[in-house]
């Protein structure tokens, strides 16, 4: 279960939050990761190459109202072609797939977990949506972990969230 | 009749490169290059503690993560006078390779090799005669007929199935594209293969700095390390062996493989020698340090001016005020407030977004410059320093790469061929090399301090009253870093980042000097305004490094990845 997105740009911080959230809640079985990667570009791609499902969290552009959620499976990630790249930053999901089912391998199951952003600019702290939306994305993922026979577990008690970058600059 | 294109390749994700050129008969006779995207990394970490900052700044850009982090806890040592521990230093060290030699293997093949590489091309290839080839060239075992034949099935069943997945956007049969199908097929075979290293290279990250891409492992003064050659929870004998196997296969990778495959391409391009080469001057700063101060170094620093490799201006050390007095940063031509020229200490960020305007402002990017000079940074700069130094490691594999590309091309190749869009490839290539001869030494060095019962990493920072300045460099696999911090009373009261392709990508300046992008475009041909793949060679030669600040996954991907001809 990857978190991506960058954590300095408002609302994209959005899946790195929600990952961290989910680990702190949960217990996952043996072979389930819970990562934060960042924004990794085509880094993304030995994250992806032993896993046999992956859930991806991110903020996405697509029509709808900050905070709505968008599911899409891998044929609907794949459905464009990816954008030609200048450099190594952008987005790197869809060469990601690409390149390990070139070389012969990469994820049979997809699950991208997408949120509409309120902003996204530079700034730490994420808008009331995308907070409200926390919630639903943890239904999703705990729904897809059951689908894969895997179930989470609840921590009793739950641990706090590291949600570093939010603490506020004064260190009160 | 002048063109117009702009290569604007993300127009719904923020942050990326623009890059505009005005093409006259086939050439470019001009160019501006833009960044989309502003950051504001000093607005978020005034007012922070600065032993944090190191893990808000390698959230800048999700892909140099790590130099982002050893260039910030370095700027907070220099401000505090702070020596670390030798353990710490090394163990730095070999962050700083493993992240190196994955960036420059991810950059050429994933990056940049398809821009000279025909995938489709490969289709005709004989598997037999690229296997000959190949082992004409190196050793490698991957290069056997059936390996070849294997990935020529692979691609054809992917074209047969009417798709190219990966490949779809590459410039298939444009005129500029000459290699013959048999290196073609040996290229993609290695860009397969490429992948397989990018992930070792991980592992060697995540073992040293607790986890990718985001390490853990760093503290203003040292590491957080634990060294116990007998515990499972430290940095122990299992782990130090691991790190060195995985160093190991890269460089047995670089050193058959990517090198000699950069060698090959640059001779069977030759043609392309004359161009690119835009600004020449170059600066790269010291790294890889051997003493707890940073005063000696295994890799050279220094500045060079208008290609003159006789007369380098070294810098020696972290403290090193030829560095720390001539960097400034001007704002003419980009998006902030007025068009003064300042210190990074003195730094601004007051952003006014306007038009793209090529006569007025233009881009997010400042310009930095270096004794008001533009200046080129990133493994040409690095290969180029260290051969006007002297520096053995640099001089034998750079004559050993020039050696081997000129009797493909059957040409006498110097070190002046270098200045060019194939040279920025060919030194990536070679300053690879070198920093695997080096990744051996520094393990070594690490495990003999070790040896020697010293497993100190971390020497406590003390914030004074009142204020001190600091600077912190990193010679990243881009070029040549900076963090500059102000700390008042134990506080983050400014703080700059200039990065590589600042000093790359940035627009004019106030003298309407071009930057090292802009420049580096005039001249180069055009064969087909509608297709300008010979724009994106250059561009890509640099490694672009823009679009860290932001990513939005935009899963519907229609209007992005157009390439507009005005």
């Amino acid at each position: 279960m990857l978190g991506l997105g960058n954590v300095l740009m408002g609302d994209d911080a959005l899946g790195p939050y929600a990952v961290r959230t989910l680990h702190a809640r949960y217990e996952f079985p043996e072979g389930v990761s819970v990562i934060d990667l960042g924004t990794p570009g085509l880094d993304l791609t030995p994250h992806l190459a032993d896993a046999e499902a992956v859930i991806i969290v991110d903020a996405v552009r697509a029509q709808g109202k900050p905070g709505d959620l968008r599911l899409y499976r891998r044929d609907q990630i794949l459905r464009h072609p990816p954008p030609s790249r200048l450099g190594p930053h952008e987005p790197g999901l869809k060469e990601a797939l690409l390149s390990l089912e070139f070389a012969g391998g990469g994820p049979g199951q997809v699950l991208l977990i997408g949120v509409i952003p309120e902003w996204v600019r530079p700034g730490v702290g994420m808008s009331l949506a995308a907070r409200g939306a926390i919630a639903a994305v943890e239904a999703e993922v705990l729904a897809e972990l059951v689908r894969l026979g895997i179930p989470a577990a609840m921590r009793v008690p739950p641990d706090k969230p590291e949600i570093w970058w939010e603490t506020p600059a004064d260190g009160a | 009749m002048s063109k117009r294109i702009v290569i604007d390749p993300v127009t719904r994700i923020e942050g990326h490169l623009r890059i505009d050129v005005e093409v006259d008969d086939g050439v470019v006779r001009d160019a501006w290059s833009s960044g989309q995207m502003w950051r504001g990394i000093e607005l978020i970490l005034q007012g922070r503690d600065p032993r944090e900052a190191w893990l808000f700044t390698q959230r800048i850009c999700g892909v140099c993560t790590t130099v982002h982090a050893i260039a910030s806890v370095r700027a907070v040592e220099n401000a505090l006078g702070l020596e670390i521990p030798l353990n710490a230093q090394y163990i730095r060290n070999l962050l700083v390779i493993a992240h190196a030699l994955h960036d420059h293997i991810v950059h050429f093949y994933q990056l940049s090799a398809l821009d000279w590489v025909d995938v489709v091309s490969a289709l005709k290839a004989d598997p037999a005669k690229a296997s000959n080839l190949a082992e004409s060239l190196s050793p490698w075992p991957g290069n056997g007929r059936l390996d070849l034949q294997g990935v020529k099935d692979r691609l054809s069943g992917f074209v047969a199935g009417g798709q190219l997945g990966i490949f779809t956007n590459g410039y298939w049969g444009h005129p500029a594209m000459k290699l013959p199908p048999e290196v073609n097929l040996l290229a993609v075979a290695h860009y397969l293969q490429a992948l397989e290293y990018q992930r070792k290279a991980n592992q060697a990250v995540a073992i040293l700095g607790g986890k990718t891409p985001n390490i853990q492992n760093l503290a203003v003064g040292g590491v957080a390390n634990v060294i116990n050659l007998d515990s499972q929870d430290a940095l122990n004998m299992t782990k130090l062996f691991t790190i060195k196997d995985l160093l190991d296969e890269m460089t047995a990778f670089v050193q058959q493989v990517y090198l000699p495959d950069v060698c090959a391409i640059g001779a069977l391009y030759a043609e392309w020698l004359p161009y690119g080469a835009g600004v020449k001057n170059y600066l790269a700063v010291p790294d890889l340090p051997l003493d707890t101060r940073g005063t000696q170094f295994d890799l050279p620093g220094g500045a060079i001016f208008d290609g003159n490799l006789s007369d380098i201006k070294p810098i020696a050390s972290f403290q090193d005020p030829y560095f720390k007095e001539n960097v400034a940063e001007c704002v003419a031509h980009s998006w902030y407030e007025g068009d003064a020229t300042r210190h990074p200490w003195d730094g601004e960020t007051v952003p006014r977004h306007g038009d793209f305007d090529p006569s007025g402002k233009y881009s997010w990017v400042k310009s930095p410059r270096f004794q008001g000079r533009p200046m080129q940074v990133g493994p040409l700069a690095q290969v180029l320093v260290g051969y006007a130094t002297g520096h053995e490691p640099t001089r034998r594999w750079a004559d050993y790469a020039l050696t081997t590309a000129g009797s493909i091309a059957k040409a006498k190749l110097g070190p002046e061929v270098l200045h060019s869009t194939l040279g920025r490839h060919l030194a990536r290539a070679v300053r690879t090399a070198v920093i695997c001869e080096l990744a051996q030494k520094h393990w070594q060095l690490l495990v003999n301090n070790i040896a020697k019962g010293d497993t100190a990493i971390f020497n406590e920072p003390i914030f004074p009253k009142g204020e001190q300045k600091g600077f912190g460099f990193h010679e990243a696999p881009r070029g040549a870093l900076s963090h500059w911090i102000v700390i008042r009373d134990g506080r983050i009261a400014n703080y700059q980042a200039v990065v590589p392709s600042t000093w790359n990508a940035g627009p004019r300046d106030d003298r309407q000097q071009r930057g090292p992008y802009e420049a580096s475009l005039v001249g180069t041909p055009v064969a087909d305004p509608e297709r300008p793949l010979e724009v994106l060679r250059t561009i890509h030669s640099f490694d672009p490094c823009l679009a860290c600040a932001i990513h939005t996954l935009d899963v519907d991907g229609k209007e992005i990845g157009r390439v507009r001809a005005l």
